[in-house]
């Protein structure tokens, strides 16, 4: 198979500015993808998504009046989410440690940073086709397993095996 | 009395919900992605944004302009600048959004309202350096880094007085 398959794909694109939506719609022509769909915020794409199947989402962080945070969240969570399980990369120029982590509890596949390179892009991509990853669903998430590997001389606690709840018993 | 339940995460395998791509189709894609044929004609397509990005930079270098002393604001709007300036080619008012940014998001994890006139100096010479793309590199290069040493020194100050 070669990566024709590139063209089959069906891309969501969500962010509020049209040059940025513009160069990023540039740059997935550039690989062969053709099937772009765009979103100027998270409420526009919530409905893009409900009525055409998409692959994978590429969305800002920073718009109005819903965000990629809240965006991701839904797409996620939402009892009516078309796809719970579609790989979603956020792109932004917001690089603060809280926002990273923000992004990362929302349910994101990948973190983008701007300004964005045409390798930085693909990379991503290439990563979320070829090690896609599994997904875990908790109380209080759902989402791409947020641990990316196993740290051999990790020595505390193994916190996914053995979370505890007090619970109140009369 | 107190009892304790375990909680587990339930976890699912890639293969056991929907994949984008075949793992034959996967293989495909990445060779694409990772061609140097396709990193040739996704250059050459930046380059051939850069006027319309410049044009977004400096519309959101107005934004910043005309911001005031609305910090919520003028930190939105240098996020903006850093994210565009150097993929349009605008690497000066990119480093020095950038150290706007960083002083923003230092001083607002210092618990410190940030300093009018550093604001102001990083807003002067982000107008400056967006529509002067021919000046100095040189000379950017010191602004940029004359700026930073000036927001570490306001940002140490204002730390010493809130302590």
């Amino acid at each position: 198979m070669s990566g024709s398959a590139l063209e089959h794909l069906k891309v969501l694109i969500v962010e509020d500015n049209q040059h940025m939506r513009s160069l990023l719609r540039s740059l997935l022509n550039s690989a062969g993808i053709r099937d772009i769909i765009e979103a100027n915020n998270g409420t526009t794409a919530l409905t893009a998504l409900r009525e055409k199947k998409c692959d994978l989402v590429l969305s800002d962080l920073a718009m109005k009046p819903m965000d990629g945070l809240t965006f991701s969240h839904a797409v996620r969570t939402a009892e009516n989410s078309p796809n719970p399980f579609i790989p979603i990369i956020m792109i932004t120029g917001h690089t603060e440690k809280h926002q990273v982590e923000a992004a990362r509890d929302a349910g994101v596949t990948e973190f983008l940073v701007k300004p964005i390179t045409a390798s930085s892009l693909f990379s991503r991509i290439a990563e979320i086709v070829e090690r896609p990853r599994a997904f875990v669903r908790c109380e209080q998430y759902f989402g791409p397993d947020r641990r990316r590997r196993t740290i051999e001389s990790y020595a505390g606690p193994w916190r996914r095996h053995d979370d505890f709840q007090d619970l109140q018993v009369q | 009395m107190t009892m304790k339940t375990k909680i587990k995460a339930q976890v699912i395998p890639p293969d056991a919900y929907p994949q984008m791509v075949t793992k034959a189709q996967a293989a495909g894609i990445t060779r694409v992605l990772r061609s140097n044929v396709t990193a040739v004609t996704a250059s050459r397509v930046i380059e051939e944004s850069g006027d319309s990005l410049r044009e977004a930079v400096r519309a959101y270098v107005g934004e910043l302009e005309g911001a005031g002393l609305d910090f919520e604001l003028l930190s939105e709007k240098a996020h903006e600048i850093r994210g565009f300036a150097e993929t349009a080619g605008m690497m000066a008012t990119g480093r020095i959004a950038d150290g706007l940014c960083r002083y923003f998001d230092d001083a607002c994890q210092a618990g410190v309202r940030p300093d009018n006139a550093v604001v102001a100096l990083h807003v002067s010479a982000i107008g400056r350096t967006a529509r002067d793309t021919n000046a100095l590199s040189q000379m950017n290069d010191v602004v940029a880094r004359e700026l930073a040493l000036l927001a570490g020194r306001k940002l140490a100050e204002s730390r010493r007085k809130t302590s």
